[in-house]
């Protein structure tokens, strides 16, 4: 007997981020609302997600999609109030889902109470809760993160007739944790949210908490030694929460957020996500291996975020230039998709709609360590719609059903916060829900089928340790996950032709490959190498039993 | 408990079965240089050093009892060497790199310290045979041995001293003698061959286009690219590093092995005869005769130790990067002469020969005749990304020629002798090929 494996559910969960906003209208305003996605818990539960990530539904002038926050304690009024959170978070809870919201700790609206106050004067009770300087000349070593539309991390105030420090847009004042009252101010915020029923929160931003001169204000030690304190602070009065951190670094970086295991849970791992549609289209597995091979061992106890789309762009800051231009010049031919640095595309028309390759990267995600993370919609291959402005091109409404407004809002059409999809191929009327949910053969349900198998090995697949395996076909991509006595084989084709390999498994000879969708025995691995054939993009989930418990089944 | 002498009587014939024995016919005369013997039970190994017609050989036998029947011999025949007598019995003798159990008696002889579970034969070279530890270290035999520092050994080293990362290096080396038997190395687990995922660019730019002669009916579907840059599995990015790390090898090289003065007359006049071998109509003569004018009359940069043999599949892509193999040279050739130096552009001709060769071989594969204008395009695409690359890394002065003009005069110049070389080779061994090197010749000298 196997013993049971420790652990904690994030390192097992699959997530399910959700905008408030697009998922479904409760009150038929034209917008999305948190009633909305109380009512469609049966779908993500049904799906076979573990934990909703909610993008931020707090009081905000929405210059910067809700990132901007004027008041942590209250929810955005068309978005519904804290009656309706705690509703969705008891129901999460009855269901045995969890919950997580996105918090930004680095700043907030330039609405805020909080720096309404700070502005007025230099000696206000809240003064000193920004990061004010008569000079703009300060920090210069800081990176401008917005190139698009800012042109210095200072803005003049002309009220207090200083300047104020922001690493994101000049609406967004940084607020200053060398403030003894800012640290505990949001301390607070966090552990009324938590007494409230949420999970966890997905830190926005972490890594630009400080500002010191001489450094370029990113990763600085004060910045761990807060995360570290917050962390504390909610292991003792909330055990079992999970702090997400965005930190866009490269893995060598990232890590430090992780501490000795006593820092964030969990981070997202950036440059692994481009690299696999990289890995996709040169039709070779170097892109992928070699990211893996830079990425260092995390402390125990924690878990990388893995995901192939966000609400966000792919991100390009972290890869080097030649893998930029690659980016751009692949996924995004027409110049209207580049944003910032990024490029904002839904997964399916990234992979041009070509499910094969859509299977595949889902195989990726759910096989390689860590917990993957899904974008609404993505899940029955939803597109995107370029021609709205900003991020919105791909946080247009969930569609629903083939019926008005994709079944999202029965609203006036003109009163959606956004138009649904309506083109030939990705519209409404032929990608949605209900039409998936009523043919077997969907993407849908094929993303139901490759979840249940997931969770039947989410230990090996959450916990597991992963061995890359020598291939001389570049193409494949194979690797062993194992837990203890248990091991995965996962052999991936990222090439759109059939392909062979022989791998070398003499050192498990004896087992038997069993395939996981279909349970069906493989030949056993032998001291030859052990040949595999593979179809145009095609992938095997194996579990490697012993012959005696093959010949059982 | 093995008299080894009784071997020797089954070796004539045995020899000519292996790849590495040079000769055609069995050695006429067969003398044991060295010998040791491992072990004093089943299964023993038998290390032998073989003088045979001039050439000397390293000859590993395993020797297990005859009712044993070991499955690693199972459908190798090649591998049997003979029926003997030994003390413990009546026993087989074989070849004993196939033995797993023996594999790991070898490698203790060559490095005692390192430990090893398991073992397994690579695909056997020409010169050499390879077996993997644990996936983790890789013992490079050399069975065709010769008296003198082998190239891959002291190579190997050189480049490693000068701090050049993109060699494996070395563990540990077997010496008996004046000979080099083995050399030990970090294993690229996960490596593959640059000719494997050159064809794998190349098969998915072809796979993009439908040569059939009936158009597709669509209102506006996008034509596929004809520029392989636009191509989902484009090279260039992978040249352009492979052309770096080229041009850093080159740059250690120079200085493990020192820069000589070049003689571009003497290599015109060297290239000049194989040319002058050739059937009358594979070149334009007068072209090459041009070719052979602009190398006499120029400043071709140093001269330097150099790969010898440098092709795609002599480089590996690994997950840190391409690494390079094998500086035995050509083994066929004499010591002396493998270690002579000579112009870096001939390794780079090397390679860019190769990427022909991809281009050709694909294409070839698809027996579609549409596709050389795109298979030309690729092959230039990704000649310009490597020599981007190892220009950028080699650097124009310190091992290559003054003037940047006088590098192409000097490549063509060796590409022209290579691929004279492929066409003998190809006509000899593979004539369905000789369309390759004799399609390049024509290019080159009608070029002139």
């Amino acid at each position: 007997m196997t013993e049971a494996p420790e652990g904690s559910w994030f390192q097992r969960a699959v997530f399910y981020e959700v905008l408030v906003r697009g998922f479904f209208d409760s009150n038929n305003d034209g917008t999305g609302d948190i009633r909305g996605i109380t009512e469609r818990l049966d779908h993500i539960q049904w799906l076979g997600a573990d934990c909703i990530w909610l993008l931020p539904f707090f009081q905000s002038p929405l210059r910067d999609g809700g990132y901007d926050i004027s008041d942590f304690y209250s929810i955005l009024p068309e978005y519904g109030d804290l009656a309706d959170v705690v509703e969705l978070v008891e129901e999460c809870h009855r269901r045995g889902l969890r919950i997580i919201a996105d918090l930004v700790m680095n700043h907030t609206s330039d609405a805020h109470a909080w720096f309404q106050e700070s502005r007025q004067d230099r000696t206000n009770p809240k003064a000193d809760w920004y990061v004010w300087s008569d000079e703009d000349t300060r920090y210069p070593d800081a990176r401008i993160i917005f190139v698009d539309t800012e042109r210095s991390n200072w803005s003049w105030d002309p009220v207090r007739e200083q300047f104020y420090w922001h690493r994101f847009f000049s609406h967004q004042p940084d607020l200053n944790y060398d403030n003894p009252e800012v640290q505990q101010a949001m301390l607070d915020v966090v552990r009324f949210w938590l007494d409230v029923g949420l999970d966890g929160f997905r830190l926005d931003a972490v890594p630009y908490l400080y500002e010191r001169d001489g450094s370029n204000g990113e990763n600085l030690t004060e910045t761990h030694d807060f995360l570290k304190r917050l962390r504390k602070e909610i292991d003792g009065s909330h055990p079992g929460t999970v702090m997400l951190a965005e930190a866009n670094q490269w893995p060598a970086d990232v890590v430090d957020y992780y501490g000795d295991g006593d820092e964030c849970h969990m981070c997202f791992h950036f440059p692994l996500m481009p690299r696999m549609f990289m890995a996709v289209r040169r039709e070779q597995r170097y892109p992928i291996t070699e990211i893996l091979a830079q990425t260092p061992e995390i402390p125990e106890g924690c878990q990388w975020g893995i995901f192939l789309r966000n609400h966000d762009e792919l991100t390009l800051e972290m890869v080097t230039d030649d893998e930029r231009d690659y980016m751009y010049s692949e996924y995004a031919r027409d110049p209207r998709m580049k944003r910032n640095i990024g490029i904002g595309r839904r997964l399916a028309p990234l992979v041009d709609n070509n499910r094969a390759v859509a299977e595949l990267l889902h195989a990726l995600l759910f096989s390689l360590p860590g917990s993957p993370v899904l974008y609404y919609g993505d899940e029955i291959g939803m597109g995107d719609n370029i021609y709205l402005g900003d991020r919105d091109g791909v946080r247009t409404p969930m569609q629903w059903t083939p019926d008005r407004n994709a079944g999202f809002s029965k609203s006036d059409f003109a009163q959606l916060y956004l138009p649904p999809l309506m083109d030939p191929v990705y519209g409404y009327q032929a990608v949605n829900v209900e039409a998936m949910q009523r043919d077997p053969g969907s993407f849908l349900h094929w993303m139901q089928r490759v979840l249940q198998v997931r969770r039947q090995h989410g230990d090996v697949l959450g916990l597991g340790s992963l061995e890359i395996l020598s291939a001389e076909n570049p193409s494949v991509l194979a690797f062993l996950r194992q837990l203890g006595d248990r091991i995965m084989l996962c052999v991936n084709n990222l090439s759109r032709f059939a392909q062979p390999v022989e791998l070398h498994l003499a050192r498990l000879a004896g087992k038997v490959p069993v395939e996981l969708f279909g349970r069906v025995p493989f030949p056993p691995i032998g001291d030859l190498p052990y040949l595999l054939t593979l179809g145009g993009h095609g992938f095997y989930w194996f579990e490697l039993v012993d012959s005696q418990s093959a010949r059982n089944q | 408990m093995i008299d080894v002498p009784a071997l020797l009587p089954a070796l004539p014939e045995w020899l000519p079965r292996q790849r590495w024995y040079s000769g055609q016919a069995e050695p006429t005369s067969l003398t044991i240089v060295d010998q040791e013997i491992r072990g004093d039970d089943f299964p023993v190994l038998v290390r032998l050093l073989l003088a045979a017609d001039g050439f000397t050989y390293q000859v590993l036998v395993g020797v297990r009892s005859r009712d044993e029947h070991p499955e690693f011999l199972r459908g190798r025949d090649q591998a049997f060497i003979a029926d003997i007598a030994t003390t413990r019995g009546d026993a087989i003798a074989y070849d004993a790199v196939l033995d797993p159990e023996l594999a790991l008696v070898i490698l203790d002889a060559v490095a005692p310290h390192e430990k090893a579970e398991r073992a397994r034969l690579m695909g056997a070279e020409q010169s050499n045979s390879s077996i993997v530890y644990d996936e983790r270290i890789i013992l490079k035999l050399f069975r065709r041995v010769q008296r003198g520092h082998n190239p891959e050994v002291e190579v190997t080293e050189a480049l490693a001293r000068q701090g050049f990362t993109s060699v494996a290096e070395p563990l540990a080396t077997q010496q008996v003698g004046e000979y080099d038997l083995a050399i030990l190395q970090p294993f690229l687990a996960g490596a593959t061959e640059g000719w494997a995922l050159a064809l794998t660019s190349l098969r998915d730019l072809f796979g993009m286009h439908d040569t059939s002669s009936i158009p597709i009916i669509t209102l506006d579907a996008p034509p596929p690219p004809t520029d392989p840059g636009q191509a989902g599995g484009d090279f260039a990015g992978e040249a352009a590093r492979l052309g770096a790390m080229t041009g850093g090898m080159h740059v250690a090289l120079g200085d493990a092995f020192g820069r000589e003065r070049a003689d571009s007359g003497s290599w015109a006049a060297s290239i000049a005869k194989q040319v002058d071998a050739l059937e009358p109509g594979d070149v334009d003569p007068r072209g090459a005769q041009a070719i052979l004018d602009q190398l006499v009359g120029l400043d071709p940069g140093a001269a330097i130790r150099v790969h010898g043999d440098y092709h795609l599949g002599q480089v590996l892509r690994t997950d840190a990067g391409w690494f390079v193999l094998d500086f035995e040279g050509e083994p066929a050739r004499p010591l002396e002469e493998r270690r002579r130096a000579s112009s870096p552009l001939k390794d780079v001709a090397g390679m860019l020969r190769s990427f022909h060769y991809a281009s050709a071989v694909a294409r070839t594969e698809r027996d579609e005749g549409a596709l050389e204008g795109l298979a030309a395009a690729w092959e230039n695409r990704n000649r310009q990304a490597f020599m981007r690359g190892y220009m950028r890394a080699a650097g124009p002065g310190s091992i290559l020629p003054p003037d940047p003009e006088c590098v192409g005069a000097v490549l063509t110049a060796f590409e022209l002798e290579k691929a004279v070389y492929e066409l003998g080779y190809e006509r000899a061994f593979r004539p369905e090929w000789a369309h390759i090197p004799l399609s390049a010749l024509r290019r080159l000298t009608e070029a002139s």
